[in-house]
């Protein structure tokens, strides 16, 4: 069952295709990404999804219907470029992003005590927002992002700028809303949070949706080819050798293509016999990094080919 | 339009402006400021300068005479602000005097020495020499006194009756009457130019200062980025009323403060002011004023938000305020213009021309007989301008609240207009 399906977006501004016809479907529960690199067209994406803009064709459905004020009221959403009233205090700034999805009173001011205090914000809560650190001040946007109590939840690059603290703080949170049956959409460039958290995902690239579907699936399918090898020694054999498509150094491993799915035996077997010193060999793995940049090519991203290894 | 997004939008703006410092301290503080001034400038016309030092030189002995006893009564020389020296002399003698004189007068140790030569007495031309020689203050306090001797004087030899002399003494005393529709005939007193300097600079004030309050505010929603989150919520739209709402409503609070006396003074009896300056505004010209200070106020708050939403620093936006300015700037000066000559053309015309009514009608009102269905009109105008001026301002300030970095250029602003967002 989808909960949103996005059907054939598209938005320009001026000459520039932000977004080209991009269609995805995010299901029922799922922790669903938005990949790309950045300027792919995420942001507009998300935003025509949550009606900040218009798009110049195409649709958002939300279960079947038309998405509306509707689907905003039970949107969280936590844009990119965050920010609050400076002069605001902590509490009126939550009832505040509370009432404007249409929540007030008692209950909400209940459970905003309750997150300050699970946040450990309970004793700045008549504070200034101005006077509160960095950190504190994207605790309290976490907060008025799920206290109205979203069924959707959706983050642009939740964590760009959070420190180490608040971006475990933001996964317990995307996990909570998890189990909780909640839809959590992100849009993301760091393919390695991608690859941790979400179970469906959609890649897009210079406005296109390039790959879509459900990640363990994708991974299956490009990773029949791959190994993903760590070592020690010259492979630089392999490369031209006929039975290798290509080999790609990512840092900490180089990834390897070979032809055919049955041949990452006899790459083994090959390398042992080379005197390559094997510390990790994982056949039928790859990285969404690598699919990304099988898919949308390196350029942008801070790869380049292995020329001789 | 509006719904529960609208009012939360609408509360959290006059929450914010009203319990702002700057909000309490202009809401006291401009009255006062107000009085303030009136009561400097008082004070510089009959404090700030207080000695004058004048040689007054006449060229029989018989008028020296008289000037000194006539002078000497009045107040100003009682209160010693203006001290006098007399003196007796031909032309010829005088020239010298005014040479021996001059470096004091350079000096400013004698403001000034009058001559008043024999032939006054036939044509009352009198010479002044001063560094300073168009002082009006000095020419009020000396005017009448020397006039009065000079037609004593002239009079003295021919047989006239005390009755005669009075008349002859008697300066002039234009007392305006207004006419209006209303029977009879209402003596107008300096009321009515007050309340037009009143109501010009406070429509002129209210404006500039919540203008560039929400101007602020907008700036600030969009550099901080809130607007984004915002706008996951609430529509640019319902954002966008609910704050120029919000605003309008705190700056008719505050006109509403600030007119409080002049309520009381048209709808009790508890002031009552000296004949001079009583007002002749009927309550229903103030519900009119306010009205019409809500009307141009939400059409001008429109127009800050839009200026705001194009730039995103205060300093581009500044640069990029003049024509808004300018609409305001212009109706000032033709309202100011108009006490000098109520019945002008440009005054009756520009109080029903879109965005100049708003300041220029305020003022006719209370000057010149204006009918009922003429401020009815104006009030009409106003509504016709905010339709006509907010879906365009709307759809710039939609795309501009998104928009950051390079300054926008007019040509792309105008560019906005036809986007889909």
């Amino acid at each position: 069952m989808q909960a949103l399906e996005v059907k054939n977006l598209t938005k320009r501004f001026g000459s520039l295709v932000a977004v080209n016809q991009a269609s995805f479907e995010v299901p029922e529960g799922s922790i669903f990404g938005l990949i790309g690199r950045n300027g792919a067209g995420k942001t507009t994406t998300i935003r025509m999804m949550m009606g900040i803009y218009l798009p110049d064709e195409g649709e958002v459905n939300l279960r079947g219907v038309k998405v509306g004020q509707d689907f905003k009221n039970r949107v969280g959403y936590l844009p990119e470029e965050r920010g609050l009233y400076k002069k605001m205090k902590v509490l009126d700034t939550l009832y505040y992003f509370a009432e404007i999805k249409g929540k007030s009173g008692r209950e909400i001011h209940k459970k905003a005590n309750e997150y300050l205090k699970r946040f450990e914000l309970y004793d700045r809560r008549l504070s200034k927002v101005e006077d509160l650190s960095k950190g504190n001040q994207q605790k309290l946007q976490f907060i008025a992002t799920v206290l109205h109590d979203p069924d959707f939840v959706i983050l642009d690059e939740p964590f760009a700028g959070l420190d180490p603290v608040n971006t475990n703080l933001l996964k317990d949170i995307i996990l909570e809303m998890k189990e909780r049956g909640k839809v959590i959409i992100f849009s993301t460039h760091l393919m390695e949070f991608a690859e941790k958290l979400c179970d469906h995902l959609a890649m897009i690239d210079r406005g296109k949706i390039i790959l879509k579907g459900k990640l363990s699936e994708i991974k299956a399918k490009y990773a029949q080819k791959n190994v993903s090898l760590n070592y020690e020694g010259d492979i630089s054999f392999l490369k031209g050798h006929p039975m290798i498509e290509k080999v790609e150094n990512f840092g900490n491993t180089t990834g390897i293509r070979v032809k055919e799915p049955e041949q990452a035996q006899n790459l083994l077997k090959m390398l042992v016999d080379r005197g390559i010193i094997i510390k990790k060999f994982d056949a039928n793995d790859i990285s969404l990094q690598e699919i990304f940049i099988e898919f949308a090519g390196t350029d942008g991203l801070e790869l380049k080919e292995v020329r001789n290894v | 339009m509006f719904n529960n997004r609208v009012i939360a939008v609408f509360k959290r703006e006059v929450k914010e402006r009203v319990i702002s410092k700057g909000f309490i301290l202009m809401t006291i503080l401009l009255p006062v400021f107000m009085f303030g001034l009136i009561g400097i400038q008082v004070l510089l016309m009959n404090e700030g300068s207080t000695k004058f030092n004048v040689t007054v030189v006449s060229e029989s002995a018989d008028l020296t005479y008289k000037l000194e006893s006539e002078l000497s009564s009045t107040e100003s020389v009682k209160d010693s602000s203006l001290i006098l020296l007399f003196g007796t002399m031909n032309k010829e003698e005088f020239k010298d005097f005014l040479n021996s004189k001059k470096q004091e007068v350079l000096d400013e140790k004698i403001t000034g020495v009058l001559y008043i030569p024999d032939s006054a007495l036939k044509d009352k031309k009198l010479e002044y020499y001063s560094k300073t020689p168009q002082n009006r203050r000095l020419s009020e306090m000396l005017g009448r006194p020397i006039n009065k001797v000079l037609i004593d004087t002239y009079f003295s030899n021919r047989s006239l009756s005390m009755e005669e002399l009075n008349f002859a003494r008697q300066g002039l005393d234009f007392t305006g009457f207004k006419v209006t529709k209303e029977e009879g005939y209402e003596e107008e007193g300096y009321g009515s130019l007050v309340l037009t300097y009143l109501f010009t600079f406070l429509l002129y004030i209210s404006l500039i200062m919540m203008g560039q309050m929400i101007l602020q505010s907008v700036i600030e929603e969009k550099s901080s980025r809130i607007v984004e989150v915002i706008l996951s919520s609430v529509s640019a739209k319902e954002l966008m009323i609910g704050k120029i709402l919000g605003s309008g409503a705190t700056g008719l609070l505050q006109m509403s403060i600030w007119l409080i006396p002049v309520i009381m003074v048209t709808s009790t009896t508890w002031i009552m002011l000296p004949p001079e300056i009583t007002i002749s505004i009927t309550l229903l010209q103030v519900v009119y004023f306010l009205l019409n200070f809500f009307l141009g106020l939400v059409i001008f708050l429109g127009l800050f938000a839009t200026v705001g939403a194009i730039f995103d620093n205060p300093q581009d936006a500044q640069s990029g305020l003049w024509p808004i300015m300018l609409l305001i700037i212009i109706p000032f000066f033709i309202a100011f213009s108009m006490i000098e000559n109520p019945n002008s053309a440009i005054a009756k015309i520009s109080s029903f021309i879109p965005f100049a009514n708003i300041i220029v009608m305020p003022a006719r009102m209370t000057i010149a007989e204006v009918p009922l269905f003429q401020l009815a009109l104006s009030l009409a105008i106003s509504i016709l301008t905010l339709l006509a001026i907010f879906p365009l301002a709307g759809k710039i300030y939609r795309v501009g609240i998104l928009r950051t970095g390079k300054k926008p250029k007019w040509s792309e602003v105008v560019k906005w207009i036809k986007y889909k967002y």
